[in-house]
């Protein structure tokens, strides 16, 4: 009897040893966290961003903020101008840059006024490689409107998390956007400087606003 | 399956070669010493793209003229339980194309939760306006033959911006048809002499589309700078979703921290906490 209890722990232990060894466990280390980013992300966007009582001004610090220090902004501008990158100039690129994140602040901060009374259920959240997770989320509005899927693609480093990517219905941001600069690009004779007038036209017409 | 398949890529041939004839403004070819371009042109797959363009702006006047006051009047008129039935009813309307498109993509589980919407939801959701089926958690999805023929093979083809129906390609505009002339509702109807209840099915189903993306197309239209570029791109993601059944978000690259492809990776520029 002892024997046979002796060879029962020495298997699970052998079983703990495998599992813990097996990269399913880091896996949902790395699809837990990246699901708690987005849910904290999410809350605290909602709550401080649906304030009725801000200005739009103060909004827009409230949002640059908090854009910059939850999203690779950086990397996702860059991954948008796609091949047009390497012949921008450093000067280009670091307007492109600043102008890329106006574009973002302004189109997207009068949005979350609406969004008051949302709330965000993780559906899955699935591990794409090493340093990437992608969270499957449902946004349930009130009034028992449809509710809207929206997956995050999130990176890290191991430390800090960052949105790389937000798909709406199916429909990637940073693939929309790249769409949309590369045909600006083509229609400028492929001058990266084209698509810089561009948003600073736009950028200002939507800060008018 | 075979014979079908090739039938339907057929059937896209003739259309394309159709549109071909009909366009005189094609897109011009880039230089074939720049690959990048090359490459980027071949992704893009708009041949028509000039054609394209001045389809889009006479829509846009159409919808600007007719179909975007209609969609605003009716969400301001209407009461909200009153636009959520009728939303039901043209939705379960739906129920015999879906199910047709799940049995001819061999999803039969997802042909019999169809089903079985479309039986919960015409009974004790009286006529299809009340959702019970997604009470009771029995949760619905849509399904087109264009759709199906992407699942047996059949390739897109290039983008075509079609009047008044907009953005599409050849094999979803096959998928269309299809589905127009197959719909039991619509043999049903031409069977009994009511050949006016299409067309005012097609009405009031645009009526309630555009009055459940009013905001969407606003806000893209205000933050893009090429409305039709974001358009073109915007139609191709919500169909490759519609095709994997929302499960291909993998296959789609980001901007990022790792090598997916086309996917955007976490750069050194984004580690550091930036804090304004």
């Amino acid at each position: 009897m002892l024997k046979r209890r002796g060879f029962l722990a020495a298997i699970s232990g052998v079983a703990l040893l495998v599992m813990s060894a097996a990269s399913p466990v880091l896996a949902s280390k790395l699809e837990d966290k990246s699901s708690a980013f987005i849910t904290s992300l999410t809350e605290k966007a909602i709550s401080s961003l649906t304030a009725e009582n801000a200005d739009r001004n103060q909004r827009i610090k409230l949002f640059r903020a908090m854009f910059n220090e939850n999203f690779a902004v950086r990397s996702i501008g860059k991954f948008v101008l796609g091949r047009y990158w390497n012949r921008a100039s450093e000067e280009e690129r670091r307007e492109y840059q600043a102008l890329f994140e106006d574009l973002m602040i302004v189109s997207y901060v009068d949005r979350f006024t609406q969004y008051a009374g949302e709330k965000l259920r993780v559906q899955k959240a699935r591990g794409e490689n090493e340093t990437t997770a992608t969270i499957f989320t449902l946004i349930e509005r009130p009034g028992g409107a449809k509710a809207i899927r929206v997956n995050w693609r999130v990176g890290t480093n191991g430390t800090i998390f960052k949105v790389l990517d937000v798909i709406v219905e199916g429909t990637s941001m940073s693939i929309t956007l790249k769409s949309d600069f590369a045909s600006i690009i083509r229609r400028k004779g492929g001058k990266v400087a084209g698509l810089i007038e561009e948003l600073r036209t736009k950028t200002a017409e939507l800060k008018a606003k | 399956m075979i014979t079908l398949t090739s039938l339907a890529n057929g059937l896209c041939r003739l259309l394309m070669s159709t549109i071909l004839f009909m366009v005189a403004g094609c897109a011009v070819t880039p230089n074939s010493g720049d690959v990048e371009a090359v490459a980027e042109f071949v992704q893009v797959n708009d041949p028509f793209e000039p054609t394209n363009r001045s389809i889009f702006e006479a829509n846009r006047a159409l919808d600007g003229a007719v179909l975007k006051p209609a969609a605003t009047a009716y969400k301001m008129v209407a009461p909200e339980f009153i636009q959520t039935r009728v939303s039901n009813i043209l939705s379960n309307l739906r129920s015999p194309v879906i199910f047709a498109n799940d049995v001819l993509q061999g999803e039969f589980k997802r042909a019999a939760l169809t089903f079985l919407r479309f039986f919960i939801n015409s009974t004790i959701g009286v006529g299809g306006m009340n959702d019970m089926a997604t009470a009771m958690e029995i949760e619905g999805h849509d399904e087109d033959f264009g759709q199906t023929l992407a699942v047996w093979g059949v390739s897109e083809g290039p983008f075509v911006m079609l009047p008044v129906f907009g953005p599409s390609n050849p094999r979803d505009t096959v998928g269309m048809v299809v589905d127009f002339f197959t719909d039991p509702l619509r043999l049903w109807a031409s069977n009994s002499e009511r050949n006016y209840v299409p067309f005012l099915r097609a009405g009031v189903d645009a009526v309630d589309i555009r009055s459940r993306n009013l905001e969407t197309l606003d806000d893209l239209e205000k933050s893009s700078l090429d409305f039709y570029a974001a358009i073109r791109s915007l139609y191709r993601q919500r169909r490759a979703d519609a095709i994997s059944n929302g499960q291909g978000a993998a296959a789609v690259p980001a901007p990022g921290l790792g090598q997916l492809p086309g996917v955007p990776t976490l750069e050194a520029a984004d580690e550091l906490s930036r804090r304004k």
